[in-house]
Protein backbone atom coordinates (compact mmCIF):
# COMPACT_ATOMS: atom_id res chain seq x y z
CA UNK A 1 0.00 0.00 0.00
CA UNK A 2 0.98 3.65 -1.00
CA UNK A 3 2.15 5.62 1.86
CA UNK A 4 1.01 8.84 0.01
CA UNK A 5 -2.69 7.43 0.98
CA UNK A 6 -2.11 7.12 5.02
CA UNK A 7 -1.22 11.35 4.71
CA UNK A 8 -4.81 12.52 3.64
CA UNK A 9 -6.66 10.53 6.41
CA UNK A 10 -4.73 12.21 9.10
CA UNK A 11 -5.17 15.92 7.80
CA UNK A 12 -8.46 14.85 7.35
CA UNK A 13 -8.86 13.39 10.69
CA UNK A 14 -7.74 16.13 12.34
CA UNK A 15 -9.70 18.85 10.78
CA UNK A 16 -13.02 17.11 10.79
CA UNK A 17 -12.22 16.55 15.11
CA UNK A 18 -11.31 19.92 15.51
CA UNK A 19 -14.46 21.15 14.18
CA UNK A 20 -16.92 18.36 15.31
CA UNK A 21 -15.34 18.05 19.23
CA UNK A 22 -13.41 21.58 19.30
CA UNK A 23 -9.95 19.06 20.25
CA UNK A 24 -6.76 19.36 19.43
CA UNK A 25 -5.82 15.99 18.11
CA UNK A 26 -2.03 14.67 17.83
CA UNK A 27 -0.29 12.00 15.86
CA UNK A 28 1.02 8.62 17.45
CA UNK A 29 3.25 6.28 15.37
CA UNK A 30 2.45 4.76 12.23
CA UNK A 31 2.49 1.21 12.54
CA UNK A 32 1.72 -1.60 10.08
CA UNK A 33 -0.35 -4.42 10.34
CA UNK A 34 -1.26 -7.55 8.72
CA UNK A 35 -3.94 -8.24 6.63
CA UNK A 36 -5.68 -10.33 9.39
CA UNK A 37 -6.04 -8.73 13.15
CA UNK A 38 -8.05 -8.54 16.57
CA UNK A 39 -10.47 -5.00 16.48
CA UNK A 40 -10.59 -2.87 18.93
CA UNK A 41 -13.70 -2.83 21.38
CA UNK A 42 -15.29 0.00 18.82
CA UNK A 43 -14.79 -0.72 15.30
CA UNK A 44 -16.27 1.73 12.34
CA UNK A 45 -15.71 0.48 9.13
CA UNK A 46 -16.11 2.24 5.61
CA UNK A 47 -15.77 0.79 2.06
CA UNK A 48 -13.81 2.68 -0.58
CA UNK A 49 -14.23 1.65 -3.89
CA UNK A 50 -12.75 3.32 -7.01
CA UNK A 51 -9.15 4.17 -8.50
CA UNK A 52 -8.19 2.95 -4.70
CA UNK A 53 -10.39 0.42 -3.09
CA UNK A 54 -10.28 -1.69 0.47
CA UNK A 55 -11.47 -0.35 3.94
CA UNK A 56 -10.55 2.17 6.48
CA UNK A 57 -11.61 1.09 10.07
CA UNK A 58 -11.40 3.63 13.03
CA UNK A 59 -11.28 1.71 16.31
CA UNK A 60 -11.30 2.38 19.70
CA UNK A 61 -12.34 1.63 23.03
CA UNK A 62 -15.55 1.68 24.54
CA UNK A 63 -14.99 4.74 26.77
CA UNK A 64 -13.44 6.81 23.80
CA UNK A 65 -15.95 5.79 21.75
CA UNK A 66 -18.86 6.98 24.79
CA UNK A 67 -16.94 10.32 24.87
CA UNK A 68 -16.71 11.02 21.22
CA UNK A 69 -20.40 10.48 20.63
CA UNK A 70 -21.44 12.61 23.83
CA UNK A 71 -19.00 15.48 22.86
CA UNK A 72 -20.31 15.35 19.27
CA UNK A 73 -24.34 15.26 20.38
CA UNK A 74 -23.86 17.51 23.70
CA UNK A 75 -24.64 15.37 26.15
CA UNK A 76 -23.38 12.29 28.01
CA UNK A 77 -23.48 9.14 26.62
CA UNK A 78 -23.82 6.52 29.64
CA UNK A 79 -24.36 3.76 26.64
CA UNK A 80 -24.01 3.50 23.23
CA UNK A 81 -27.73 3.46 21.84
CA UNK A 82 -28.57 4.20 18.31
CA UNK A 83 -28.17 7.63 17.93
CA UNK A 84 -24.42 7.62 19.73
CA UNK A 85 -23.29 4.75 17.18
CA UNK A 86 -24.82 6.95 14.44
CA UNK A 87 -22.71 9.48 15.27
CA UNK A 88 -19.98 7.56 15.56
CA UNK A 89 -20.35 6.69 11.91
CA UNK A 90 -21.38 9.54 10.91
CA UNK A 91 -17.55 10.60 11.93
CA UNK A 92 -16.04 8.12 10.22
CA UNK A 93 -18.04 9.37 7.11
CA UNK A 94 -16.84 12.82 7.49
CA UNK A 95 -13.52 11.98 7.92
CA UNK A 96 -13.08 9.63 5.10
CA UNK A 97 -15.33 11.51 2.89
CA UNK A 98 -12.80 14.94 3.69
CA UNK A 99 -9.94 12.40 3.09
CA UNK A 100 -12.16 10.94 -0.43
CA UNK A 101 -12.09 14.96 -1.82
CA UNK A 102 -8.10 15.11 -0.77
CA UNK A 103 -7.01 11.73 -2.42
CA UNK A 104 -9.42 13.00 -5.79
CA UNK A 105 -7.37 15.83 -6.33
CA UNK A 106 -4.00 13.66 -6.20
CA UNK A 107 -6.30 11.77 -9.26
CA UNK A 108 -7.74 8.95 -6.93
CA UNK A 109 -11.11 9.27 -7.44
CA UNK A 110 -13.37 7.21 -5.12
CA UNK A 111 -16.61 6.90 -3.56
CA UNK A 112 -17.84 5.86 0.08
CA UNK A 113 -19.74 2.89 0.89
CA UNK A 114 -22.64 3.74 4.29
CA UNK A 115 -20.53 2.94 7.46
CA UNK A 116 -21.09 0.14 9.72
CA UNK A 117 -20.39 0.00 13.46
CA UNK A 118 -18.96 -3.22 15.04
CA UNK A 119 -19.06 -3.45 18.78
CA UNK A 120 -17.14 -6.68 20.47
CA UNK A 121 -13.73 -7.16 22.08
CA UNK A 122 -11.30 -8.72 19.48
CA UNK A 123 -13.69 -9.65 16.43
CA UNK A 124 -11.38 -10.96 13.94
CA UNK A 125 -11.30 -8.54 10.73
CA UNK A 126 -9.71 -9.82 7.13
CA UNK A 127 -9.40 -6.57 5.15
CA UNK A 128 -8.53 -6.43 1.36
CA UNK A 129 -4.84 -5.20 1.93
CA UNK A 130 -2.39 -5.17 4.80
CA UNK A 131 -3.27 -1.79 6.86
CA UNK A 132 -1.37 1.05 7.95
CA UNK A 133 -1.97 1.92 11.39
CA UNK A 134 -2.17 5.77 12.30
CA UNK A 135 -3.25 6.61 16.42
CA UNK A 136 -4.95 9.92 16.87
CA UNK A 137 -4.68 10.94 20.36
CA UNK A 138 -7.80 13.50 20.97
CA UNK A 139 -9.24 14.40 24.49
CA UNK A 140 -11.87 12.04 24.38
CA UNK A 141 -9.33 9.03 23.68
CA UNK A 142 -7.05 7.77 21.11
CA UNK A 143 -8.77 6.82 17.75
CA UNK A 144 -6.81 4.32 15.42
CA UNK A 145 -7.28 4.77 11.94
CA UNK A 146 -6.49 1.44 9.90
CA UNK A 147 -6.35 2.35 6.45
CA UNK A 148 -6.06 -0.96 4.04
CA UNK A 149 -6.43 0.84 0.75
CA UNK A 150 -5.02 -0.45 -2.44
CA UNK A 151 -4.65 1.16 -5.99
CA UNK A 152 -7.05 -0.32 -8.01
CA UNK A 153 -5.13 -1.90 -11.16
CA UNK A 154 -5.93 -0.13 -14.64
CA UNK A 155 -8.13 -2.57 -17.29
CA UNK B 1 -39.81 30.40 7.05
CA UNK B 2 -39.07 27.24 5.51
CA UNK B 3 -41.00 23.75 5.10
CA UNK B 4 -38.14 21.21 4.78
CA UNK B 5 -37.49 18.05 4.19
CA UNK B 6 -33.79 15.78 5.85
CA UNK B 7 -32.44 13.45 4.08
CA UNK B 8 -29.50 11.25 5.74
CA UNK B 9 -28.87 8.17 6.40
CA UNK B 10 -27.21 8.74 10.10
CA UNK B 11 -29.82 9.63 12.34
CA UNK B 12 -27.30 11.93 14.64
CA UNK B 13 -27.39 13.97 11.42
CA UNK B 14 -31.51 14.40 10.92
CA UNK B 15 -31.11 15.40 14.63
CA UNK B 16 -28.79 18.03 14.39
CA UNK B 17 -29.73 19.20 10.88
CA UNK B 18 -33.40 19.66 12.79
CA UNK B 19 -32.03 21.23 15.83
CA UNK B 20 -30.48 23.82 13.48
CA UNK B 21 -32.98 24.33 11.43
CA UNK B 22 -36.02 24.32 14.49
CA UNK B 23 -33.93 26.82 16.20
CA UNK B 24 -33.97 28.96 13.17
CA UNK B 25 -37.71 28.88 12.86
CA UNK B 26 -38.18 26.42 10.07
CA UNK B 27 -40.71 23.70 10.09
CA UNK B 28 -38.99 19.93 9.47
CA UNK B 29 -41.85 18.38 7.58
CA UNK B 30 -40.32 15.35 6.66
CA UNK B 31 -37.31 12.94 7.00
CA UNK B 32 -35.93 10.37 4.81
CA UNK B 33 -33.29 7.63 5.61
CA UNK B 34 -32.09 6.99 2.23
CA UNK B 35 -33.11 7.87 -1.70
CA UNK B 36 -35.95 5.88 -2.16
CA UNK B 37 -38.01 7.15 0.79
CA UNK B 38 -36.83 11.16 -0.12
CA UNK B 39 -38.71 10.38 -3.45
CA UNK B 40 -42.02 9.22 -1.79
CA UNK B 41 -41.78 11.62 0.57
CA UNK B 42 -41.02 14.67 -1.61
CA UNK B 43 -44.10 13.82 -3.28
CA UNK B 44 -46.43 13.62 -0.10
CA UNK B 45 -45.14 16.92 1.55
CA UNK B 46 -43.97 19.04 -1.16
CA UNK B 47 -41.02 20.66 1.01
CA UNK B 48 -39.71 24.09 0.60
CA UNK B 49 -36.10 23.03 0.78
CA UNK B 50 -34.41 19.68 0.91
CA UNK B 51 -31.03 19.08 2.31
CA UNK B 52 -29.48 15.90 1.03
CA UNK B 53 -26.91 13.34 1.62
CA UNK B 54 -24.99 11.39 -0.80
CA UNK B 55 -23.51 8.13 0.54
CA UNK B 56 -26.85 6.59 1.60
CA UNK B 57 -28.24 2.88 1.23
CA UNK B 58 -30.46 1.84 -1.34
CA UNK B 59 -30.45 4.82 -3.00
CA UNK B 60 -27.85 7.36 -2.99
CA UNK B 61 -28.45 11.05 -2.97
CA UNK B 62 -27.34 12.10 -6.72
CA UNK B 63 -29.77 9.70 -7.52
CA UNK B 64 -32.26 10.49 -5.33
CA UNK B 65 -32.38 14.49 -6.63
CA UNK B 66 -32.39 13.36 -10.29
CA UNK B 67 -35.59 11.54 -9.66
CA UNK B 68 -37.11 14.37 -7.66
CA UNK B 69 -36.38 16.81 -10.31
CA UNK B 70 -37.55 15.00 -12.78
CA UNK B 71 -41.25 15.16 -11.55
CA UNK B 72 -41.02 18.28 -9.38
CA UNK B 73 -38.86 20.80 -11.81
CA UNK B 74 -38.93 23.47 -9.04
CA UNK B 75 -37.75 21.37 -6.45
CA UNK B 76 -34.76 22.94 -4.00
CA UNK B 77 -32.37 20.98 -3.02
CA UNK B 78 -29.39 21.88 -0.78
CA UNK B 79 -26.31 18.80 -0.92
CA UNK B 80 -25.30 18.22 2.49
CA UNK B 81 -22.52 15.53 2.18
CA UNK B 82 -19.18 14.74 3.45
CA UNK B 83 -17.84 13.64 0.24
CA UNK B 84 -17.10 17.65 -1.23
CA UNK B 85 -14.52 16.09 -4.17
CA UNK B 86 -15.38 18.66 -7.35
CA UNK B 87 -16.91 15.66 -9.10
CA UNK B 88 -19.21 14.88 -6.54
CA UNK B 89 -20.11 18.53 -6.70
CA UNK B 90 -20.35 18.68 -10.59
CA UNK B 91 -22.74 15.55 -10.67
CA UNK B 92 -24.99 17.48 -7.65
CA UNK B 93 -25.40 20.54 -9.43
CA UNK B 94 -25.72 18.97 -13.58
CA UNK B 95 -28.45 16.90 -11.77
CA UNK B 96 -30.28 19.81 -10.14
CA UNK B 97 -28.94 20.68 -6.86
CA UNK B 98 -28.73 24.68 -5.60
CA UNK B 99 -26.07 23.81 -3.07
CA UNK B 100 -23.39 21.98 -1.96
CA UNK B 101 -22.52 21.88 1.99
CA UNK B 102 -19.43 19.87 3.06
CA UNK B 103 -19.70 18.15 6.38
CA UNK B 104 -18.05 18.68 8.88
CA UNK B 105 -20.31 22.19 8.90
CA UNK B 106 -20.95 24.94 11.13
CA UNK B 107 -24.66 25.76 11.69
CA UNK B 108 -24.76 29.27 9.90
CA UNK B 109 -23.77 27.79 6.80
CA UNK B 110 -26.33 25.70 6.78
CA UNK B 111 -28.49 28.52 7.52
CA UNK B 112 -27.48 30.53 4.72
CA UNK B 113 -27.84 27.98 2.67
CA UNK B 114 -31.38 27.52 2.85
CA UNK B 115 -31.77 30.87 3.04
CA UNK B 116 -30.48 31.27 -0.11
CA UNK B 117 -32.39 28.68 -2.15
CA UNK B 118 -35.43 29.77 -0.28
CA UNK B 119 -34.96 33.36 -1.51
CA UNK B 120 -34.11 32.76 -5.07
Amino acid sequence: MKVDFVNPFVGSAFSVLQMVIGDSPKRGELAARTKLFKSQPVTIVIGVVGAVHGQVLYGMSQETARRLSGAMIGQEVPELDELAISALAELGNMITGNAASQLAQAGYIADLAPPAVIQGPEIIILTVEAALVVPVITGCGTIEINIALEEARQA
Amino acid sequence: MARVMIVDDAMFMRVTLKNILTKEGHEVVAEAQNGEEAVARYAETKPDVVTMDITMPKMDGISAVKAIIAEHPEARIVMCTAMGQKNMVMEAIQAGAKDFIVKPFQPERVIEGIAKVVGA
